[in-house]
């Protein structure tokens, strides 16, 4: 039952992280490999705004989550848009040069040591029993939910409003995009801002969880493989992918070896690529773009 | 004399920084005008269009002389998304459409620009009007559409943006004569309707100069005939080489051909 649990917990983390990989892969064909960074600064930002609002902490999480979703809309504009029309290999090269910046600001700033933002915001997070014996935390519990109702909002997000579906478009044909007068550097600086909010709201109920350190980096990169195992291009496919992973992880730690925690994701990872390259819900013509 | 809401001079357009793929073009279309464009495979019919429409940057393509100035403003090299809101729309010769979106969806993409909620739902009204087949595939993923429909969807998307001209590069592209006809028509009547103007490339000539006001014919990147439909229609060259008719009813020899190749006159 504990496991059942874990499993869920683990599973709901990569997928909250792998839906930021999939909205910017999605729009613009590039692999954001600073979004594990981008996430941790996401944390970092809650610490901050936490010791300026001391004593409200929803306006602290409040103000977090909205310069969450600026950094991310900024680092399009003044980074990533000078990547348009340059290769997408550049583009990648350049999120793998942002994510080593962002990583050696965030030592400077605020030092390696582990910090608690739930202690700066003073939120508790006691565990909560569960029918069948097994026990969660509030904050993953917390984190299930949020999981749920991002994946629900960015389904109807992008199938029903008018600025989901011009997403869906520029992801297609940006060319034919552009023509019908869709700004699409508006579309990538929105698809860049969801993409930071998300891995930041993941990353904040991580460290309210169990406290922030740089090793957060490394769970961002591990749920790159649930997306990619998901097929990159697919929501639901980075849900399926995210749970995979999760449920081969927490069962290989628990009936093998802990130590085994941080290869799994990219042995799952490897093991797809051999027998499914474009994953589980991938269009196949993707991987040639990729 | 009318003034042009589109007037081309003496374009050239560059691929690849080693590629001319035209050079000296001038047209120009008045308002409420349908103007024709003809010209063979290769001739710089798409990249006129594009390099009018600022389609050219992502194809490392580039307007090295000339310009291109729509309703009073100069927009040669202008990005796509702002030509578009200043009413100058193209339907393009591939991929006109979004091939995973519904066709509601591919309605509802374009930007109206300036327009308010109510305004942009009478647009996507009037594209049913004009076009009663979309209204029953509405949930209908784009991909699936037969090439009549699709092409309709595009010309539909096209008009949700309002446009004072309408570029439309091989309407007849792969289409069935019968659909190529209604849709002349069609486009006859939204010419009618909405007072805009259209901008037709074609290499389906006869079909083409029968609903145009004016004409113009491309070979090898220039200008090489212009002029009113009915006498483009009689004229020899065209009768020969687009129509495919000849006055002995035999096909021609290369020397004459090589003989036409002379008598055309250069523009540019
Ligand atoms: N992407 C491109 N790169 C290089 N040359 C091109 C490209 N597109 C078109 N051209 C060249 O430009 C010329 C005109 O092509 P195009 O405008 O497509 O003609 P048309 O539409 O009349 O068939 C051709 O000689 C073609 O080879
Ligand atoms: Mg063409």
């Amino acid at each position: 039952m504990q496991l059942g649990v874990n499993i869920i917990v683990l599973a709901a983390i990569y997928a909250l992280i792998a839906c930021g990989y999939v909205l910017i892969y999605r729009v613009s064909r590039v692999l954001n490999l600073a979004h594990g960074e981008l996430m941790m600064l996401g944390s970092y930002l809650l610490l901050a705004t936490a010791s300026t609002f001391t004593g409200h902490p929803l306006v602290a999480i409040a103000v977090a989550l909205v310069l969450s979703l600026c950094v991310g809309a900024l680092v399009y504009l003044f980074l990533m848009r000078k990547m348009a029309g340059e290769m997408v290999l550049a583009a990648v090269l350049t999120t793998i040069a942002l994510g080593i910046l962002l990583r050696g600001v965030m030592v400077i700033v605020w030092s390696a040591q582990q910090q608690y933002p739930g202690q700066a915001l003073g939120v508790v997070n006691p565990a909560i029993a569960l029918p069948g014996g097994a026990r969660i935390s509030t904050m993953a519990a917390l984190l299930v939910l949020a999981t749920a109702v991002i994946y629900g909002a960015l389904f109807a997000f992008l199938r029903f409003s008018r600025w989901g579906v011009r997403m869906r478009a520029a992801g297609q044909n940006p060319l034919l995009a552009a023509q019908r007068g869709i700004n699409l550097h508006a579309i990538y600086a929105l698809a860049w801002g969801l993409s930071t909010l998300t891995g930041s709201i993941a990353g904040m109920l991580i460290s309210l969880d169990s406290g922030l350190t740089g090793t957060m980096v490394l769970i961002g990169l591990k749920a790159f493989p649930a997306a990619l195992v998901g097929g990159l291009d697919s929501l639901v496919g980075a849900l399926f992918g995210a749970l995979i992973v999760a449920a081969a992880e927490i069962s290989l730690i628990h009936y093998v070896d802990p130590l085994l925690s941080d290869v799994v994701p990219f042995l799952v990872l490897i093991v797809m690529l051999i027998i499914r390259p474009w994953g589980l819900f991938g269009t196949r013509e993707e991987l040639d773009r990729v | 004399m009318t003034v042009p809401l589109l007037s081309v001079e003496k374009l050239e357009v560059v691929y690849h920084r080693a590629i001319t793929a035209v050079q000296g073009i001038s047209l120009s279309v008045k308002p409420g005008q349908i103007v024709a464009v003809l010209g063979n495979n290769g001739a710089g019919k798409t990249t006129t269009l594009r390099a009018v429409s600022g389609f050219l940057g992502l194809d490392d393509a580039r307007v090295t002389e000339g310009n291109i100035v729509f309703k009073g403003m100069r927009i040669e090299n202008r990005r796509p998304d702002k030509i578009t809101h200043l009413g100058l729309v193209l339907v393009p010769e591939r991929d006109k459409v979004f091939p995973n979106l519904t066709v509601a969806e591919n309605l509802a993409a374009p930007v109206a620009h300036r327009a308010g909620r109510a305004e942009r739902r009478r647009r996507e009204a009037l594209v049913y009007e004009f076009f009663p087949q979309l209204a029953a595939l509405k949930g209908r993923i784009a991909g699936l559409l037969s090439g009549g429909e699709r092409q309709m969807l595009a010309l539909g998307s096209a008009l949700v943006g309002s446009p004072e001209l309408l570029l439309i590069d091989e309407l007849s592209l792969g289409l069935a004569p019968v659909a190529v006809e209604s849709l002349m028509r069609r486009l006859v009547e939204i010419r009618d309707g909405l007072g805009l103007s259209i901008l037709l490339v074609e290499q389906n000539a006869s079909i083409a100069l029968e609903i145009a006001d004016y004409g113009y014919v491309l070979e090898n990147g220039r200008l090489v005939l212009d002029g009113d439909p009915k006498r483009l229609l009689q004229h020899q060259d065209i009768r020969e080489f687009y129509l495919g008719q000849t006055t002995s009813g035999e096909r021609k020899s290369y020397r004459a051909v090589k003989q036409y190749r002379r008598s055309r006159r250069w523009y540019g």
